[in-house]
């Protein structure tokens, strides 16, 4: 009877694959925060 | 009057307005100009004397360090901190982002001049520097070589950014109809010069890949030419934040209230835009480490190196644009530049000089003279961008 062979992440290059997923969906956030910046003085004033 | 009157008189008026201008403005005792002018006098000696006895006499180099201070830094770092130029022109004139056009003139004058001396720094590296003409005029063309694409690509982009700066140099000549011509041909030129910038700024990391064996492991990759033109884009932008902060205070009665106004949006957009590509560099950067497995290299001196240049040079400043964007902190945007930029010379050294033959007994250290001659020409640059700067419409719309 054959036992279970667990992935191995590093010789799939998994890790790989894993590192691109959280890249392309912290950018995500990244990109939100950089661009959620404070209003300019002069318009919050009005 | 006849023609031959007309153009008689034009040349009298130009040769009469170039003696008038050549005539110093400002004042001539500053701090810049007496710490600069002696520098520039030995360094100018020092390149004669370099060419008369030979590379042998003025640097360090030998057979194991063919290239050295000059092409590592001048060369390879000064094009990377050109990238402004091509990154803002692509900003305006094809995305048109008009936020941006009052630099526009500005960043291009810097990057023509950091081609013009820094690229042009190559002959001072080469042992026969007159064969420098042999890929133009075909004596030698070799095409397999990376050199032929990199020397071609500097001087079609020289005279690209010419051809960009040109409006402004007819402007000030009072000559406007060839202005006006100049100027149609802008996006065209911009064009090209996008084009020129991405191939050969990649261009310069290919140089590299023929020394596999001999650049450390953590910085070696067949991916360099993507990392060079990655982070030309951040490093040209830190480059106009540093500049132009610099610029708006110096020339700051050349420059007029509208866009002094603008200038801290400018610099806001600027840190955007280099804390998102820095973000994207990084990530090149972990996906190549995690690829080649390469932890075991961390635990030694080069794996400290290599970490202060990754995390302490471009992921702290990356974070630190992000925050300063967000918060509108041009102190820490400007904090941020100047650790981009050194991390941007230490990547640059690192692969062409420090890490070269890092597993060999030799060391390459440049020579004082190397460094002099390097001083020297950064502020011969800094000099005539300020005589064109005090003359010329640089900072008008």
């Amino acid at each position: 009877m054959e036992s279970y062979s667990y992935v191995n992440i590093f010789e799939t290059k998994g890790l790989e694959y894993i590192l691109l997923i959280c890249f392309l969906l912290l950018l995500i956030f990244f990109v939100r925060y950089i661009f959620s910046s404070k209003k300019k003085p002069d318009e919050s004033l009005k | 009057m006849n023609k031959k009157t007309i153009f008689l008189n034009e040349l009298k008026r130009f040769f009469k307005f170039i003696l008038q201008e050549m005539k110093p403005k400002g004042k001539l005792l500053t701090p810049f100009n007496i710490i600069s002018i002696p520098i520039m006098i030995l360094g100018f000696i020092l390149i004669i004397l370099r060419f008369v006895k030979g590379l042998g006499y003025a640097t360090n180099l030998s057979q194991e360090f063919p290239w050295g201070f000059w092409i590592g830094f001048d060369v390879v770092t000064g094009v990377a901190f050109a990238g402004g130029a091509y990154v803002i022109t692509f900003v305006v004139y094809v995305m048109k982002v008009e936020k941006y056009h009052p630099i526009v003139k500005v960043t291009v004058l810097n990057g023509l001049l950091a081609y013009m001396f820094y690229a042009g720094a190559l002959v001072l590296d080469l042992g026969k520097p007159w064969n420098i003409f042999n890929p133009i005029i075909g004596n030698s063309f070799g095409y397999n070589s990376v050199l032929f694409l990199v020397a071609w690509h500097f001087l079609l982009y020289m005279a690209t950014e010419f051809l960009e700066f040109s409006p402004t140099i007819a402007q000030w000549l009072g000559w406007k109809k060839l202005q006006k011509i100049l100027k149609s041909l802008t996006v065209g030129a911009v064009i090209f010069g996008i084009t020129l910038s991405m191939l050969h700024q990649s261009g310069l990391g290919s140089l590299f890949l023929m020394a596999k064996s001999k650049i450390h492991p953590l910085w070696y990759s067949e991916f360099i030419p993507v990392l060079f033109f990655v982070s030309s884009i951040f490093a040209g932008l830190s480059m106009v934040i540093f500049e132009g902060t610099i610029s708006h205070k110096v020339f700051k009665d050349k420059i007029d209230a509208k866009h002094h106004k603008a200038f801290d949006e400018m610099m806001i957009g600027l840190a955007r835009g280099a804390a998102i590509t820095m973000f994207v560099y990084y990530f090149f950067k972990a996906l190549l480490f995690i690829h080649e497995g390469q932890w075991s290299y961390l635990m030694d001196s080069w794996g400290i190196l290599y970490l202060i240049e990754v995390i302490g040079l471009v992921l702290i400043p990356c974070f630190m644009f992000a925050y300063g964007a967000k918060n509108r902190s041009l102190g820490i945007i400007r904090t941020a530049a100047i650790l981009t930029m050194i991390g941007i010379i230490l990547n640059r050294l690192n692969i062409s000089i420090i890490t070269f033959n890092w597993n060999i007994p030799a060391v390459y250290y440049p020579s004082w003279m190397e460094i002099v001659i390097t001083m020297m020409i950064i502020f011969t640059e800094i000099w005539v961008f300020r005589w064109i700067v005090r003359r010329m419409p640089v900072f008008e719309d």
